[in-house]
């Protein structure tokens, strides 16, 4: 017994379950319709509060750090729209969606640095999908990459989204490892094999294939993955957008659509069960949707940096590596 | 200890101990001039806008954008003379003992 490897066995008490920043890219804040014009809301995401506002003129939607560069007043709390800013309700400072200040009523001269850049910390913000989203870097940089194009969810044609959301326990790293994890469908999801499988990771994107065409996946950055489910010719479409509330939970939210096939033909039989099939309600299935068995793992687990695979894992090695360009500056890259 | 000279926008003179390394703007407002120095001497309240001698220029530190720009601001409300500068910006030396300074108007 002394020539084992008591690092191994060891490792236990040395393991964390999340030991990564809040990851760069975009993120789901809200659908669009539950801000209007010349609102503003307090929320809780990506590790902080935010005050998420919308231009009462243009319909733009702010999202910035909740303290007044002037004073500290929170402009979350008091705070009111004026046209496109957001005015602070301690000396009327104003700000716009990019964070310059637009104006300080009683000054007779704007400090210089107004003039040469944004004062308030903000996030680049977009609409998409009926959808309000946010590009998060932690040193602030452009968005590095666009938001998908997802006909499915753009266009005309497709049933109203079913819209699920979970709250987990996890980084998303460790949530997005599953897209990769190809034999835990079987053993934790109880399909009846392990599905064949062809993947490319490149750039912010992971696309893989699974069973010849049965399921089309492209994981796009750390914040949104779309899969497609194929059954005889129809497909379901499943948008997943998970969002880090802090760097240990996520709120996992999918919104499902398929053609808007008249529900009493085959096709339109087939599009629900594709749907049901996925969050795990299918009746008389033999596998599992994610909801009933993801999370007892998700919520338990701890991460470890240096996994014991085998020869039919999936490439989970390369997905850890792949997902390390979503954590620009952080200097624990190499325990992880 | 080094002293400066001082005339005040109403014309009032007074002379005041200028500790070295300390921000002139301090000197003025800790000693009762109308300089008040608002933003702390970041160049963000231009309440410190002061008239040097041109032959002192040469003895005070490079203006840095912050303090060329306030000043720039500053010349749409109030006269800009040649030796036009922000007291916050300009730490007493030795070399700066016994010059003569003047505050500019309130903007």
């Amino acid at each position: 017994m002394n020539d084992i490897n008591r690092q191994l066995i060891e490792a236990n008490n040395r393991l964390e379950r999340c030991p990564f920043p809040i990851p760069s890219g975009w993120f789901f804040v809200d659908f669009s319709e539950n801000l209007e014009k010349g609102q503003i809301r307090n929320i809780e995401i990506l590790g902080q509060e935010w005050v998420l506002w919308r231009g009462a003129e243009s319909g733009n939607v702010g999202m910035n750090d909740p303290f007044c560069p002037h004073l500290g007043a929170h402009l979350g709390h008091g705070g009111t729209i004026q046209g496109d800013n957001i005015r602070c309700t301690f000396h009327h400072w104003q700000y716009d969606k990019e964070g310059w200040c637009k104006d300080v009523p009683y000054g007779k001269i704007m400090p210089p640095i107004c003039k040469k850049q944004p004062i308030l910390r903000t996030l680049p913000t977009e609409e998409k999908f009926g959808m309000i989203w946010c590009w998060y870097h932690p040193q602030g940089a452009d968005p590095e990459f666009p938001l998908p194009t997802i006909p499915e969810f753009e266009e005309e044609g497709y049933v109203e989204p079913k819209r699920l959301n979970w709250d987990v326990n996890t980084a998303v790293q460790e949530l997005a490892e599953n897209g990769v994890d190809f034999a835990h469908l079987k053993f934790l999801h109880g399909q009846p094999e392990i599905p064949s499988y062809e993947y490319k990771f490149e750039g912010p994107y992971y696309d893989v294939n699974m069973d010849n065409g049965k399921i089309i996946g492209k994981q796009v950055g750390p914040g949104i993955a779309i899969y497609k489910f194929v059954h005889e010719g129809v497909e379901a479409t499943m948008l997943s957008y998970s969002v880090p509330l802090t760097a240990e939970t996520t709120k996992m939210n999918m919104s499902f659509t398929h053609k808007a096939y008249d529900p009493n033909t085959k096709e339109g039989m087939i599009a629900q069960h594709l749907v049901n099939h996925m969050i795990g309600e299918a009746d008389g299935e033999e596998s599992a949707g994610f909801e009933s068995v993801d999370f007892i793992v998700w919520n338990n687990k701890k991460y470890r940096p240096n996994p014991l695979l085998c020869d039919g894992d999936g490439p989970i090695v390369e997905y850890r590596k792949w997902f390390q360009q979503f954590y620009p500056g952080f200097d624990r890259l190499d325990e992880i | 200890m080094p002293e400066i000279h001082v005339i005040d926008h109403d014309g009032s003179k007074t002379t005041l101990d200028a500790p070295n390394d300390i921000a002139i703007m301090e000197t003025l407002r800790d000693g009762g001039t109308s300089v008040m120095g608002t933003c702390g001497g970041i160049c963000s309240c231009g309440t410190c806008h002061v008239y040097f001698n041109a032959a002192d220029l040469a003895k005070l530190p490079e203006k840095t954008d912050d303090e060329d720009m306030m000043l720039e601001a500053l010349g749409d409300l109030v006269e800009l003379k040649e030796g036009s500068r922000l007291a916050c910006q300009i730490p007493m030396t030795d070399e700066l003992a016994g010059i003569s300074i003047e505050i500019a108007p309130e903007a």
